[in-house]
């Protein structure tokens, strides 16, 4: 049996989303390049970061989106759909960071749920989302 | 000296297209999902998609935007294979300011999608610790074998000379 989807009754503006946490190791970089054809060197290549003084590899800050959406929908269910996800970035992560997903509701707008959502590395910000999901 | 020049102002309202080379595949969508620590059954498991109404498994949705699948070269010397302008600026870091992902329908591993980058807009802006940066806005669009809109990304990358 599936996961119930929530549905516009069941949200209320300002509720918040389940934080989602991870840490970034280097072979989480190497395999998030890999699925995505990005064979950069930035994401994995440790002299190569070194000779642009960075303190280790970065993550790909495309990988922020589907961590984001990820967020969105483990909070929203399997029939919930993203149709928007506008992100700004604030600041580089590297390997090892750990990342933090929090959100909330915003508003509902002509049938959908708008979440802002926050992606942060113990104080530093490292990005924002404003997301738009269609329930059911 | 501006960075905004005639040369670089020709570039503006360029296309890049990208043919689908093959079906997205269940093995692509697995892996995404594999490297994000994803274990949503609706990217792996039929039924579970079915029952959730969808026609078979779907990819999670930023999949096609984050992809380089629609690419078929060697990698450059950064390795890296996938869509860039190669603007003729010299001597700049390249920074994501951001993206803006609008979807229209959920994307199946049966799809078979095309990629057209259009370069939109190059804007020149002060920085706050003095001289100029420039503003690289782009929108990527994908298409199914129908040609039918299925995901748009709008891009923008910060050229920022160095010191």
């Amino acid at each position: 049996m599936i996961r119930p989807t929530k549905t516009l009754q069941d949200i209320l503006s300002g509720e918040k989303l389940p934080a989602l946490e991870h840490t970034f190791t280097l072979v989480d970089l190497v395999l998030y390049g890999a699925a995505t054809w990005d064979w950069n060197r930035m994401h994995y290549d440790i002299e190569h970061t070194k000779r642009l003084n960075l303190r280790a590899p970065v993550i790909d800050g495309q990988e922020f989106g589907a961590f984001f959406a990820r967020a969105a929908l483990e909070w929203a269910g399997p029939r919930a759909l993203v149709k928007r996800l506008a992100m700004r970035m604030k600041a580089m992560a590297f390997a090892g960071d750990t990342l933090r997903a929090e959100g909330e509701v915003e508003r509902i707008r002509d049938g959908a749920v708008v979440l802002t959502q926050r992606l942060t590395c113990g104080e530093r910000l490292v990005a924002e989302a404003t997301t738009e999901l269609r329930l059911p | 000296m501006a960075l905004l020049s005639e040369e670089l102002k020709a570039w503006i309202g360029r296309e890049a297209h990208y043919p689908a080379r093959e079906e997205l595949g269940r093995a692509s969508i697995r892996y995404f999902a594999l490297a994000l620590g994803d274990d949503n059954p609706l990217y792996v498991d039929d039924g579970y998609a079915r029952e959730a109404g969808y026609p078979s498994l779907i990819a999670p949705p930023t999949l096609i935007c984050e992809t380089c699948q629609y690419a078929h070269r060697p990698p450059d010397e950064d390795g890296y294979i996938g869509h860039q302008w190669k603007l003729p600026v010299d001597n700049c870091r390249l920074i994501r300011a951001g993206n803006e992902y609008e979807f229209m329908r959920p994307v199946l591993p049966t799809d078979r999608i095309s990629v057209t980058w259009t370069l939109e807009d190059i804007i020149e802006r002060g920085r706050s610790g003095g001289g100029t940066q420039l503003f690289v806005s782009s929108v990527a669009r994908f298409r199914d074998a129908a040609g039918e809109l299925v995901a748009v990304n709008r891009e923008t990358i910060v050229y920022q000379p160095l010191a």
